[in-house]
């Protein structure tokens, strides 16, 4: 019986039924992605880094080493289960070309290593360890797609030609966001190539399951042991590996739970006027005799059909859906090897979503209980324009939470593809950067390409800013390194999160995480040791950066008769405006200047979790348009139904379906316009918080949406708009049917 | 005749004040009494539906007033039958399933206490619409079994509910304005089923306006204010004497001043 009630239920109420199959089936999709595609990428990356046995901390150092000095320090630390150095030969960019593409453009450090003894390996697409003949190369995962290779194809460095054999993930460099790439090649083309790079080291150490990076960091740091370069601990690597992807994870996560908050009110709205309708019903059972328990089950159990159908639904989907999402994902990092367990925390994700639906479906039919027989029979049903008011109300929230569906992804992309956004990861909003590295004497290199620029009529302006590697304390006193970044940093200005940029001599700014680290804030003060003894700084600015892991510091210039090595140099350029860019890249490029485009360099760098943010807006804003869609069409519906008498008697009146159309497509749109523009609102209040709020893990603090005015304002508004009007004419289609008799068959 | 229903001063706020009278098994008793007089409130307390303010009422000898909601609920579905004047179906399903559902409920409950096999369930099921076969036959809407409830006339609606009040076998059927909502003769047909139900022995309250409705009955309780202020009573119903006993009911009520 109850199943017959159900059906017949569901035959006889289609719209309202499949209104409630489709949002528990988005819901569930959404939730059940976010679980896919996080078990996915976490599960791979853990995978990749067991495999290839990724080092828990590694320094990397430019210049001569002293393994002995090494081996000492390694002997006395227990934590360390093994360590090696490793080769890295940096190549110059301009003498590369793979495929035949030169790497002229590209803003990565790419170099070739070999094999690693004993940990830290390079693994191929089956996630094992190649076996590099003579004369191939394997080359980064990345890159495949990046400049369309194929296994054949050559790498070309100067005269050398290595053929490529196949493609490699690197647990350590995988992500664009990482600076370096590794090039897998045989130890005697190592060798034969040697010459015509730099060659570089990464000191990495394997440390026991317990052990701290943090305090290893600190000891290794006070040891003395060579550190001419950033240094990189496990979790940062795993953090950057995740950020990539996980960027496209949090916008659907965002997604869903706001598609999740949409789904109750709505499907509760639903039911409180199907429930309003049964109410009669519902007296009648319990006048019969029928319990509350089995009147319950006969409302609920209709739900339940539709969660299970929603949930298988939705499953499915996420599964067809996940297909091109993960694409990015299983080439950098391989398949998940946990399958079932994705399957099971998918299952459990969609049962969870589909429980808080059901959870307030029960609540709302918690009201069923509370009424006595007579009540429930003889009950006046609420006040009509109260109803309707509700709608309209309801409407325009669900425009303004699909508006704001749409707008935060879309503002998070264009915030990161915008040159501007540099300036919180710690880069000056320079129009090029030049880098100057991995050479004999950085700094009398980087007074050539200064003197060149002086000497260049088409630079409007240009700063030269040198990193060295000092040492100072923790708020327990413990030495720790902080590279410090010197020269005018006023030129081209980082944002800053508090203070300003050092102006004066003995001021120092510093990155939000080095000053969490480091337990100061602007106006304390900061020891630093140089080489000709200690020197007090005050702290004058804090800025967001999540360059070199987020740990810099910026100073006017520390000590003018310090000598202390320069690790290297940056420099920022920007340009008269009639000057192409691009010649002059060139023509410094052809002066073996590694200059680049700050727009390409973005566009590299990010380009990976661009592509990915851009997946997601693009599932965010279909949702969005399904939802308002979906939503609309139904309320506009019922209220036409609603008023099926009053329309009857208009028509009765003389009034002409066109004209009463036209003040039902009005009511409708009124409200869509104000949720619009509410979720305009929303989008810059809330959705700057929420993504500054994730940014600010990165040690991106103080996170403003770079917005694309004519998108926010005419593109996305315009869509829903249309959907909108869409919506509206097939919800009040139905105005055109009702014939002007009926008003004098029935009653209101 | 044996007692089958005792009301004791039975109170609902303002509505009935000290309301007491007896029904016998087999008995068909009207309640008259102008809008207002607390009518349906009378008979809703009665039958367990809400919770009088003061008094108690038996039946068979129990007493539902101390009953709780889910034992009162019970009562209902397994010794009380309930015709409404709105009918009340379930809009989504057929004219028999409408019947059957009390049934399948109260089978339902006892495949709980009896803890019956599937074989044993099956076959009640089978009894169950052959039950309700025979009560649709025996008031004339056999051929609307598979209807849905919007295609029948009011007549045969209310005779279907009266299948569903009686598929249970109650002890005591409670009718409130049964035939408010139909028009003549379709009232006068439903009038008739109530009169052979209980021709057939099955004891029936109802609450009527009408003095024809009320006339076919054995007693008349007239309502006044919540009291009861009259009493009539008739000799058992015959066809022929139909119109005397209308106009001795008619002369009755104007003496209560109707």
């Amino acid at each position: 019986m109850t199943g017959k009630l159900i059906w017949n239920d569901i035959r006889q109420n289609k719209l309202l039924s499949f209104v409630t199959l489709v949002f528990m089936t988005i819901t569930a999709m959404l939730l059940a992605l976010t679980v896919l595609l996080s078990v996915n990428l976490l599960g791979a990356i853990d995978d990749l880094m067991a495999k290839a046995q990724t080092p828990d901390f590694l320094q990397m150092h430019a210049g001569e080493i002293d393994r002995e000095e090494i081996s000492q320090f390694a002997g006395k630390h227990d934590e360390i289960k093994e360590w090696q150095v490793c080769r890295f030969l940096n190549l110059e960019n301009s003498s590369v070309s793979l495929g035949g593409k030169s790497l002229a453009d590209s803003t990565q450090d790419n170099g070739l290593c070999v094999q690693g003894d004993q940990f830290d390996y390079l693994l191929d697409m089956e996630n094992k360890r190649p076996e590099v003949a003579k004369g191939e190369v394997y080359v980064p995962a990345g890159y495949r797609a990046l400049y369309d290779l194929s296994v054949g194809d050559f790498l070309q460095i100067g005269s050398c030609k290595l053929k490529i054999a196949g493609f490699i993930r690197d647990s350590q460099m995988n992500s664009m966001m990482a600076s370096s790439k590794r090039f897998l090649v045989n130890e005697a083309d190592y060798e034969r190539i040697k010459e015509q790079g730099e060659e570089e080291y990464l000191i990495e150490f394997l440390l026991q399951e317990e052990a701290d990076t943090g305090v290893f960091g600190t000891a290794y740091a006070e040891a003395g042991l060579p550190a001419n370069g950033p240094t990189v601990t496990k979790p940062l690597i795993r953090m950057m590996n995740a950020l990539s992807d996980g960027m496209m994870i949090l916008v659907i996560f965002l997604v869903s739970i706001v598609v999740l908050l949409i789904s109750l009110l709505c499907i509760r709205f639903v039911l409180a006027l199907r429930m309003e309708k049964d109410m009669r019903e519902v007296g009648m059972l319990k006048a019969l005799g029928i319990g509350k328990k089995e009147i319950r089950q006969i409302y609920f159990s209709k739900y339940v059909l539709l969660a299970a159908c929603g949930a298988l639904v939705g499953l499915v989907f996420a599964y067809l859906i996940q297909g091109p999402l993960v694409k990015q994902m299983q080439e950098l990092y391989g398949v998940a090897k946990s399958g079932w367990q994705t399957g099971i925390f998918s299952v459990l994700a969609v049962m969870l979503t589909e429980g808080i639906i059901l959870f307030s479906i029960r609540k709302g039919l918690k009201r069923t209980e509370k009424l006595s027989v007579l009540e429930a029979l003889f009950l006046e049903p609420r006040e009509e324009k109260k109803k309707e008011y509700l709608q309209y109300l309801l409407i325009g929230f669900v425009t303004a939470a699909c508006v704001f569906l749409m707008l935060v992804p879309e503002n998070l992309y264009s915030t990161l593809s915008s040159p501007d956004f540099v300036t919180y990861m710690g880069i000056g909003n320079g129009e090029i950067r030049i880098d100057v590295r991995q050479t004999e004497d950085i700094a009398r290199t980087t007074m050539e390409v200064a003197e060149n620029l002086i000497n260049d009529e088409r630079v409007e302006k240009f700063t030269v800013l040198q990193t060295k590697n000092y040492s100072s304390f923790l708020a327990d006193g413990t030495k720790c390194n902080l590279m410090v970044e010197e020269g005018d940093h006023t030129v081209f200005p980082v944002s800053y999160v508090n203070g300003t940029a050092p102006e004066k001599e003995n001021e120092i700014a510093l990155s939000t995480l080095n000053a969490k680290e480091l337990g100061v804030s602007v106006g304390d003060s900061l020891i630093l040791q140089t080489g000709n003894g200690t020197t007090t700084y005050a702290v004058c600015g804090i800025y967001s950066d999540i360059t070199n892991g987020g740990k810099t510091a910026k100073a006017d210039i520390v000590n003018a008769q310090d000598d202390t090595t320069v690790m290297w140099s940056i420099l920022y350029v920007s340009l008269k405006s009639p000057v192409s860019r691009q010649e002059w890249l060139s023509e410094y490029s052809s002066k073996g200047i590694k200059a680049v485009d700050i727009a390409d360099y973005v566009a590299q760098t990010y380009g990976q979790t661009l592509q990915q943010i851009k997946l997601a807006k693009g599932v965010a804003a279909g949702a969005a348009v399904v939802i308002i869609f979906v939503v609309i069409m139904l309320f506009m519906r019922l209220i036409v139904e609603k008023k099926r008498y009053s329309i009857s008697l208009q028509k009765a009146l003389g009034f002409t379906s066109g004209s009463i159309r036209k003040s039902y497509m009005i009511k409708g749109l009124l409200p869509a316009a104000v949720g619009i523009v509410t979720g305009l609102l929303l989008c810059s209040v809330l959705g700057e918080g929420l993504c500054g709020m994730f940014l600010q893990t990165l040690g991106a603090d103080g996170f403003r949406f770079v917005v694309e005015w004519e998108k926010i304002l005419l593109l996305i508004p315009a869509l829903a708009l249309l959907t909108v009007v869409l919506a509206v004419r097939l919800g009040i289609s139905e105005i055109k049917k009702v014939k002007a008799f009926e008003c004098c068959m029935r009653k209101e | 005749m044996a007692e089958l229903l005792r009301v004791e001063n039975l109170c609902k706020d303002q509505i009935l004040n000290n309301v007491s009278f007896t029904i016998e098994k087999g008995e068909m008793v009207a309640v008259m009494g102008p809008s207002g007089s607390g009518k349906s409130t009378l008979l809703y307390n009665v039958a367990g539906m809400d919770q009088p303010s003061g008094g108690s009422v038996f039946l068979n000898g129990e007493e539902i007033t101390k009953l709780s909601e889910d034992e009162k609920a019970f009562f209902r579905l397994h010794k009380m039958g309930f015709v409404f004047q709105q009918m009340n179906m379930m809009g989504n399903l057929n004219i028999l399933d409408n019947i059957l559902l009390p049934a399948v409920q109260a089978n339902r409950g006892g495949k709980e206490l009896g803890k019956r096999s599937r074989k044993e369930n099956r076959s009640s099921k089978t009894q169950l619409r052959e039950n309700a076969a025979k009560l649709m036959q025996k008031l004339s809407i056999s051929d609307l079994a598979g209807r849905s409830i919007t295609r029948v006339s009011g007549g045969q609606l209310q005779r279907a509910c009266i299948c569903r009040s009686m598929i249970n076998h109650p002890e005591i059927l409670f009718a409130d304005e049964p035939t408010g909502a139909l028009n003549k003769s379709a009232a006068a047909e439903v009038m008739e089923e109530f009169i052979k139900l209980n021709r057939e022995g099955t004891t029936i309250l109802l609450v009527t306006h009408d003095s024809k409705v009320a006339s076919r009955c054995s007693r008349i309780l007239y309502l006044l204010d919540g009291n009861i202020c009259g009493e009539l009573k008739l000799p058992k119903a015959e066809g022929s004497m139909e119109k005397q006993r209308e106009e001795t009911v008619n002369k009755w009520l104007m003496e209560m001043g109707w």
